[in-house]
């Protein structure tokens, strides 16, 4: 009998331990934290580098791409001899990384840092990580920034930017304190890393066949026209399939603005702007955007542009791209690999609604971001440990790997890649990355490190391996010449401003509007495949009464004051 | 003596319930998992309907965050999709509950007159796969199939000397056409799977009994079959009005065009867009527990409206 009960009681028991087994445990975190935040024992002859012996986790809400949570083992062992520090990351994975970053932050089980996509702060994500702050989850960096060697220049008065600034960071109602460190921060204002090439790009066969100037084509009239000849000409592409005239964007369907610029209010995605008499306007109030549908349902009723242009998946996309499919592909740029015999020309750049082009450069712009959680021990060693990986030192780590395995120091104190890793990453990239540096495509160190950015500066080169791999990269540097790139960047605009969604957050209606925002570009596809322009019409204005109820015209107010305020410029030009 | 009379007649009930408990005892502890299952996965879960009442701050957690109300479902109703939504939701909903609702009984009355046993397991599995099937490969399918110019329905008709370049899927008036025939292959095998059974546990005596009265083959059906399986179909057609305004979220979202969207928006993709996406909680638990409520309600009704009509209910 004993035995039998004791055959029953297992069951429950299994369940229980089934159940116990599932659910997270809510230590893994902070433990880390509590743990090493006791007394740290530093070896006699620790570095000067040397910060704790503890652990550091970071919990990632960003894709997995660009990180491996498995570190390399000697990387690891690297920085462990050169700070104390058993460095950690996590990746929460998540079909959204704000849906990650959302259920992170309400699970309330943050470990010693997280971090998150933050180009601006219009950025969705900047409403939580606004909210968390407020409801004091977070740690007040600004007096721990005071005593570090990178992080204090973004408390010196001309460093940051000012979305960076007043917007993510120092924003006046937390009354000096930061909440959030926006990285990727350059360390010269208008600092370009890349001579990049983007937006519309047609086959050169095409174009040599059609006796047509790519660089020629500078409003939408023109390029109709010559959507319209390449139709005519009866091209094919690798498949001997015909060619469709004008291709979607080379990352899938989407509207493309450089593509209509001459017909784009403001930029893609916003469609915020002043008409001529300064007032700010949303696309959706101006007879612009009836314009642009017109044009837009002109090609789609002609078939000079693809008839999925709006909604196309990236791989059908790229797909079409590769075998030469599009005559134009919408968008792309100089630096893709499939294009570096340069089989495909840059389109323009077409004119926009203020006039001939102009290259519109940020002064400064922030990506991605990271912050402490305020149940983190000892948060001063996370924020000198950041500081570290942001110093020449650890970012020639965090890039480069190790000095001897991954490169050799030149005379001139600059890293020399070696040539087995840039074979090795171009033939099996896997093995490449699991060497475990940002040059290997591993970006672990791009978390905390990667800000105050200098690369000519600190590496003598702009991109990893650049004077080992010219060759590569010789056709994007040629569509830039092609392009006259050097000359445009003289007459660039170099500007420091927010974008005209930026204020959302602070705005009361901001989730509304924002989704109305949404409802409007869905709306505006909607007009392009709509039987009539007057149908189109409709569609419109229906989708700008749901913005007004949600406080449009308050909103464009806001704007108007938001600009008239040296620290809070708008930029409504798009390129 | 009166008092030893009553007392076992009062006490019977309650004693003989514990007596059968502790000679099933072991029946009762392999069910104990199950109940700690529902207690810890569906009626704890409950207490975050508190959300729908509170503004959820992340540092004070459930309990501690303020109350407001019914703000939320005010909010709801005063948005301008809310009538969009609801109307929406219990169309394709209504479409999945009734109009759906004879095709598997049909298909399952159809693979029980099937009398080749082989042609019934390969009919049969074929129809059950596209269940397993994810809605982001069916959609996948859909869209390939029906793409302008390219898709295959589209090049029929080209071959036909048609135009062939509708953009179905951008075309608001195919918009539920796709979506409930897509509904259809990929449920109809596995939902059938239920009606089969039950049409199983019809007595054969029945039919023979049917036979020799000289029925055909439609008046068995019609006679025996359906009324033997109606307490089934009733059942589960109750027990589904619980999720009429759940209309089914990954097929929705993912069949969802800027042309169609105005038909395809529902409340479950509203929850996830504007709730969660936006860290809304608590506007989200309001909204999901609209749809709960009203699920609750309406089985309820038609149990009861059941019960009288037909004596088959849930409870």
């Amino acid at each position: 009998m004993n035995k039998k009960w004791a055959k029953f009681l297992v069951l429950p028991l299994m369940a229980a331990m089934l159940l116990a087994g599932c659910s997270n445990s809510n230590n893994g975190g902070n433990a880390s934290g509590n743990a090493s935040g006791g007394a740290s024992v530093a070896p006699e002859d620790r570095p000067a580098t040397w910060i704790a012996d503890r652990k550091i986790k970071g919990l990632v809400f960003m894709g997995t791409d660009d990180y491996t949570e498995d570190m390399n083992p000697e990387i690891k062992a690297e920085i462990k001899k050169r700070t104390g520090i058993d460095f950690e990351i996590e990746i929460m994975k998540a079909s959204k990384s704000i849906d990650g970053l959302v259920a992170g932050i309400a699970a309330n089980d943050l470990p010693d840092f997280i971090a998150f996509y933050l180009n601006n702060s219009g950025r969705p994500e900047m409403q939580v990580v606004l909210k968390a702050a407020r409801e004091g989850i977070f740690t007040d960096l600004a007096p721990l920034m005071k005593d570090t060697q990178v992080y204090s220049k973004y408390l010196q008065d001309d460093y940051l930017p000012s979305d960076t600034k007043y917007g993510v960071m120092f924003r006046p109602e937390f009354d000096g304190s930061a909440y959030f460190i926006h990285m990727n921060i350059n360390r010269q204002g208008g600092y370009d890393s890349r001579k990049y090439v983007g937006g519309p790009y047609i086959r050169k066969d095409i174009a040599d066949a059609l006796g047509v100037d790519p660089r020629t084509i500078k409003t939408t009239d023109q390029l109709y026209e010559l959507a319209k000849k390449i139709k005519a000409g009866g091209f094919k592409d690798s498949n001997g399939k015909d060619v469709v005239p004008i291709g979607p964007n080379y990352w899938g369907g989407q509207e493309i603005g450089r593509l209509f610029a001459d017909l784009e209010w403001g930029e893609d995605g916003q469609w915020i702007r002043p008409d001529d008499e300064g007032k700010v306007l949303h696309e959706a109030q101006t007879p612009n955007v009836l314009k642009k549908v017109e044009y837009v349902q002109k090609l789609l009723a002609e078939k000079l542009i693809h008839p999925e242009f709006f909604t196309v998946d990236e791989t059908q996309s790229t797909e079409g791209a590769l075998n030469g499919t599009w005559g134009i592909i919408a968008n792309m740029h100089n630096y893709q690999d499939f294009n570096q015999d340069m089989h495909y020309l840059p389109l323009g750049p077409l004119n926009g609604l203020d006039g001939e082009f102009q290259m519109q450069v940020a002064f400064k712009s922030g990506y991605s971001a990271w912050a402490i959680p305020a149940t983190t021990k000892k948060p001063e060693e996370v924020m000198q440990f950041a500081d570290y990986l942001a110093s020449r030192e650890g970012k020639l780590l965090w890039m480069y790997g190790l000095e001897g395995r991954d490169y050799t120091m030149g005379a001139d104190g600059f890293p020399l890649v070696k040539q087995e890793v840039i074979d090795l990453k171009a033939t099996d990239s896997n093995a490449a990355k699991a060497l475990g540096f940002g040059g290997v495509r591993n970006w672990w160190g791009e978390l905390l490190g990667s800000t105050d950015i200098d690369k000519m500066a600190d590496f003598g080169e702009m991109e990893y391996g650049e004077k080992l791999q010219e060759a590569t990269s010789q056709g994007a540097l040629e569509i830039a010449k092609y392009w006259d790139w050097d000359a445009k960047r003289q007459q660039a605009n170099v500007f420091d401003a927010y974008s005209p969604n930026a204020f959302l957050g602070e705005f009361s209606k901001g989730a509304e509007l924002k989704a109305a925002f949404d409802n409007y570009r869905d709306s505006l596809v909607k007009a392009y495949y709509s039987k009539s322009l007057d149908n189109a019409k409709q569609v419109l204005d229906s989708a700008l009464k749901q913005m007004q109820a949600a406080g449009l015209d308050d909103y464009l107010k806001l704007i108007e004051q938001k600009n008239a305020d040296p620290h809070t410029k708008v930029s409504f030009r798009a390129f | 003596m009166k008092q030893t009379n009553i007392a076992p007649a009062l006490q019977s009930p309650k004693r003989k319930l514990w007596k059968d408990m502790l000679k099933h005892r072991y029946l009762y502890f392999m069910l104990l998992p199950c109940i700690v299952f529902f207690i810890v996965f569906s009626y704890i879960p409950m207490g975050g309907l508190l959300l729908a009442f509170k503004d959820y701050k992340f540092n004070k957690g459930i309990l501690g965050s303020p109350w407001i109300g019914l703000d939320y479902f005010q909010t709801f109703f005063n948005s301008y999709q809310s009538g969009m939504l609801i109307k929406n939701t219990l169309i394709i909903s209504g479409m999945k509950l009734f109009l759906y609702l004879p095709f598997p009984i049909i298909l399952a009355l159809m693979f029980n007159e099937v009398r080749s046993k082989w042609f019934k397991n390969v009919s049969q599995s074929i129809l059950y796969l596209p269940h397993f099937i994810s809605w982001v490969v069916v959609v996948g399918l859909i869209q390939r199939i029906l793409a302008p110019d390219t898709g295959l329905l589209n090049q029929f008709i080209s071959g036909a000397g048609g135009d062939g370049s509708t953009f179905y899927m951008m075309e608001p008036e195919y918009f539920y056409q796709i979506m409930f025939g897509s509904h259809l292959w990929k449920s109809i095998g596995w939902d059938s799977i239920i009606y089969m059974a039950a049409i199983a546990g019809v007595n054969p005596d029945m039919y023979e009994a049917a036979k020799i009265d000289g029925a055909g083959k439609l008046r068995e059906v019609w006679s025996i079959t359906l009324p033997s399986i109606t307490p089934t179909i009733v059942i589960l057609f109750i027990l589904s009005l619980g999720n009429i305004l759940s209309a089914g979220f990954d097929q929705l979202y993912l069949l969802r065009t800027p042309g169609n969207m105005h038909l395809a928006d529902i409340l479950d993709t509203y929850i996830i867009q504007i709730g969660l996406q936006g860290g809304q909680y608590g506007y989200a638990t309001a909204v999901g527990m609209m749809q709960g409520i009203i699920g609750l309600i309406l089985v309820v009704i038609a149990n009861k409206i059941s019960r009288k009509v037909s004596d088959t209910a849930l409870w």
